[in-house]
């Protein structure tokens, strides 16, 4: 895989040469003061101090609220599909591999989703590796890792002298061979650099889950403790919604007489209303049963499903939540 | 290119008829606006769809006819909230979107060469309908060994498809018991719950599958006699009613588990929902 | 010793007896969480467990928001067969919690003998975001309370920070009027002088002092980053309706995407909801997973019920809430003059 050298001057062009074959997102500072990935250019400067960004990259494909259908007529019409190309410049590498997991629903599930396959087709990725962990990270625990080029097309990492751009798949070769002339050659001292900044993110990461962890997640479904963690949730929907790998969505329709719009919107599977059947029955009817469902979907369903838990460890839930709920505890106290 | 799941094809309501004597329950039948939805549609018994009224929403409903009645597509609706208060209102002639045929059928391969006990309560009785009618046509009755079809409702009056059930009993090649919990003065045939009959009738095991779809209640004593009678979990079939929204195994309305109902069901066997966790 | 761990040491023992003599079956409380600047919320039934209890200036929760659920009434008469005897509960309060429980109270939606109150006097309660901006590129791996009220707090590369308390306390605390809690059976701590109302209202001040399409434009600003994750409600100990406007189906009243109608009209709705109601404890604004001044409207709303009625709700139980009354002098210009 190419492996090249970009200078941080050089940084700011190729993203004006993407920007030339379509949109870019890049990080910067937003009017709270937070870093997002935002388009590109934009008044304040790139910047490569963050953490993780508030927000997970999830919305570029599956956005909070999508038209599926519109009326005219009182006939349905499919919206046009997106035909510009779009760059994402940052994504850590947790959020990356999270699209790989939603793939296996929205892409490789039978039917596939056209809406969510066209928007993957027109993005290319551009990882950036993590140098700093934060106390809430954990993604070597479920499979990835700071340098993990999982879900990336071209996955950077940051260094003195530069950036190194390390191919991760066709896509990614065909970006760096477009922007050749602004990449250097990345000597082994450039390549064991990264390693070495790869390696130290990873040193500062706890384990989190036992090599037994789905078996004892199936025999702990009665456990009391889903109780006594539970009935701390609000039902706030923060963590799903902040969350690379969560992708529930509700479907209604927003029409008047023969005219409007058939629209998805995220939804959250600890909402109440969530289960709740016509006839008033709930099969999940207290915050017990729905915290219960959101440990055991990502970490024992998932993996009953597609052979993978559905976590990246990117830590949002436990940064966001309003009352600080850690599914790392309640994996541990599980014996997860 | 394939079709968007997410688009119905449009359809036509051709005839409402009211199936019981409460009138809540009324069988839609629908033709496709255009040949070519007419035959990408093709369904198997046990199959669902979701019904489309724009402005209203969507609402999953079981397939009703069989394979074999080429034409058109039956939907039994019971009138229990917005979306089938809507529809109850609409006449012939209306515009209704369809999308499908969603879920996972009967097993009809492992069907093959098996007995049948075919088990219905109440409303559930809608796909029970489209599997009969697809066994009992002559390119496919020999197939199949033995079928016995029980069948219970509250009161006579409340039995779906009482034309078909007339000729049904009129059949050799099939041994159809009615019950009703309460009778009325015409009534000959059994009285009391399901369960109840299936004890009188003592369905062997041997080669058999059972099939059954019934309100929880009904489900939960049928299931205790079925064992009883020395039913294997694996040849007991299943269909879960649940809440859905997408149909395909995307939104996560129906997600039990490891488990789509509109995807890896509704069709189930009893040991596949065993392993389920029970919120539904 | 800090004045928090003073109050934790009495808390403890506190919430020990009050559970071995059996006078609460669970105490509400607050607990160390996994990261720094925060707590979580300790539902405790063990007197063996008292020591997890947690004082200090990062329980920010209002824990009243877990009380109606704690009494809810059975849905029938064969369930309330069926259910066991209401709970005694306890449960520690700052100023604007115990507001909420009084406000809770009015509205019966509790029933006050099966609650211990124990009112906790609170300085003013850390903003975790205010405090890990003022740690700029570090990261905090641990914090406390240091003897004079600041927070001391130890960083990744293994050096110490101290943080003012006064510049990273929550913006609700600074406008905090009733540090002191309404309603207490048990009282810990000396409550402080709460703030002049010209201090609690400045930020209303700044915002009415813009000309109105400056309003609008502001307002339509601070609401653009709303996600509709609904987090602003379920915190919100006064939203406690079984089936919130915005869920109903029959009619849907707005859509649940991000057009700037819907989330508009949500958060008009939901501050309209509020008013006269709202006891100001910032849990909606702490839980908005976007930084959004979720109270914006509501504190100009409060101000007005105050101003109009002389009425702050949760100050006192008997008090009959101020929308569900009127009185023939109600001043009713605005109805008449608007």
């Amino acid at each position: 895989m190419t492996e090249k050298l970009i200078s941080h001057t050089n940084l700011d062009r190729l993203l004006a040469r993407l920007g030339e074959r379509g949109r870019v997102y890049a990080p910067a500072r937003d009017e709270a003061g937070e870093v997002a990935l935002g388009e590109w250019p934009q008044n304040e400067p790139l910047t490569l101090e963050y953490g993780n960004f508030r927000q997970s990259p999830k919305a570029f494909f599956l956005p909070q609220n999508q038209t599926l259908l519109y009326l005219q007529e009182g006939q349905w019409q499919e919206p046009g599909l997106p035909v510009r190309e779009t760059f994402l410049f940052g994504v850590r590498p947790c959020d990356a591999r999270a699209l790989l997991l939603v793939d296996k629903v929205f892409l490789d599930g039978d039917p596939n989703d056209p809406y969510y396959t066209r928007l993957r087709e027109k993005t290319t990725v551009i990882g950036l590796a993590c140098a700093q962990t934060m106390p809430s990270c954990f993604c070597t625990s479920v499979g990835g890792g700071p340098g993990d080029a999982a879900g990336v097309d071209v996955l950077a990492v940051a260094l003195e002298t530069g950036l190194l751009l390390r191919a991760g798949n066709a896509k990614g070769e065909d970006l760096l061979s477009s922007v050749a002339g602004l990449l250097a050659e990345a000597t082994p001292a450039v390549l064991q650099a990264a390693e070495e900044r790869i390696r130290d993110a990873e040193d500062q990461l706890a384990p989190v889950l036992t090599a037994d962890s789905v078996r004892r997640l199936r025999e702990a479904y009665d456990s009391p403790l889903w109780e006594t963690a539970g009935q701390k949730c609000l039902g706030c929907g923060t963590c799903s919604f902040l969350c690379p790998t969560c992708y529930c969505f509700d479907i209604t329709d927003e029409i008047r007489g023969s005219v409007g719009r058939r629209v998805r919107t995220w939804d959250c599977c600890a909402y109440a209303p969530f289960t709740l059947h016509g006839s008033g029955h709930n099969p999940r009817p207290t915050p017990k049963e729905r915290w219960r469902q959101r440990v055991m979907h990502k970490f024992r369903y998932a993996v009953e499903s597609f052979a993978v838990s559905f976590c990246v460890g990117c830590g949002r839930c436990i940064r966001n939540c309003p009352i600080s709920m850690d599914l790392r505890t309640a994996l541990k106290e599980l014996g997860a | 290119m394939t079709r968007n799941p997410y688009l119905p094809y449009p359809a036509r309501i051709q005839e409402a008829i009211v199936e019981n004597e409460s009138r809540d329950i009324k069988t839609y039948r629908l033709a496709f606006e255009d040949s070519a939805s007419a035959a990408e549609f093709r369904h198997l018994p046990g199959q669902f769809a979701e019904l489309s009224l724009p402005g209203v929403g969507e609402a999953p409903f079981g397939i009703a006819s069989a394979p074999t009645e080429a034409d058109f597509l039956l939907f039994s609706v019971k009138r229990v909230g917005l979306f089938t208060a809507e529809l109850h209102s609409l006449e012939p002639g209306a515009p209704i979107g369809v999308r499908g045929p969603l879920g996972k059928p009967f097993p009809w391969d492992r069907m093959a060469g098996r007995n049948l006990v075919i088990i219905g309560g109440g409303f559930a009785f809608t796909t029970l309908r489209a599997l009969i009618k697809q066994i009992l046509h002559p390119e496919h009755r020999a197939h199949f060994g033995s079928l016995l079809v029980v069948y219970g409702a509250r009161t006579p009056g409340e039995l779906m498809y009482r034309n078909e059930l007339a000729e049904w009993r009129k059949r050799d090649d099939l041994d159809l018991h009615l019950t009703v919990d309460k009778a009325d003065a015409g009534w000959n045939q059994h009285v009391g719950v399901v369960p109840a009959v299936l004890e009188e009738l003592k369905p062997s095991p041997d080669n058999t599958l059972a099939i059954i779809c019934g309100p929880p209640i009904m489900l939960r004593f049928t299931l205790i006699r079925l064992a009883a009678l020395g039913f294997p979990d694996d040849d007991i079939i299943l269909s879960l009613e649940m809440r859905m929204k997408c149909g395909i195994g995307k939104c996560g309305r129906c997600n039990i588990g490891g488990k789509y109902v509109c995807k890896d069901g509704p069709v189930f066997t009893r040991q596949e929902l065993a392993s389920l966790p029970a919120e539904y | 010793m800090s004045a928090s761990h003073q109050i934790e040491a009495r808390l403890r023992e506190t919430v020990e007896k009050l559970l071995r003599e059996k006078k609460v079956s669970l105490f509400l409380g607050f607990e160390k969480a996994s990261l720094p600047f925060r707590t979580t919320p300790l539902f405790l039934t063990k007197t063996q467990e008292v020591e997890r209890l947690a004082w200090n200036p990062f329980c920010t929760a209002n824990l009243s928001v877990y009380l109606p659920r704690l009494f809810q009434a059975p849905a029938d008469a064969r369930a309330a067969k069926a259910a066991p005897p209401p709970p005694t509960v306890g449960v520690a309060l700052k100023g604007c919690d115990a507001r909420s429980v009084v406000a809770l109270l009015q509205e019966r939606q509790l029933p006050r003998e099966n609650l211990v109150l124990l009112g906790i006097a609170c300085p003013g309660m850390v903003d975790r975001r205010k405090a890990e901006k003022a740690l700029g590129e570090h990261e905090a791996l641990g914090a406390g309370e240091d003897g004079r009220g600041n927070i001391r707090v130890v960083v990744d590369d293994g050096t110490e920070i101290t943080l003012r308390r006064e510049d990273v306390v929550a913006d609700a605390c600074l406008e905090c009027r009733s540090p002191a809690p309404a309603i207490h059976d048990i009282l810990l701590g000396t409550p402080v002088e709460g703030k002049k109302t010209e201090t609690a209202r400045l930020r209303t001040a700044e915002f009415e002092s813009r000309p109105l399409e400056a309003r609008w434009a502001g307002f339509q600003e601070v609401v653009a980053r709303c996600i509709r994750c609904n987090a602003c409600r379920q915190a919100c100990p006064m939203c406690y309706c079984k089936t919130c406007i915005f869920d109903q189906t029959r009619p849907r009243w707005i859509g649940a995407g991000t057009n700037i109608s819907d989330v508009a009209i949500y958060h008009l709705v939901r501050a309209f909801h509020l008013a006269g109601r709202c006891t100001e404890c910032g849990a909606c604004e702490r839980a908005c997973p976007m930084g959004i001044d979720v109270r914006l409207l509501g504190r100009k709303l409060s101000a007005e019920v105050e101003d109009l009625y002389g009425y702050r709700p949760g100050e006192a139980i008997e008090a009959t809430p101020v929308l569900s009354s009127f009185a023939m002098d109600d001043p009713q210009d605005f109805v008449t003059e608007p």
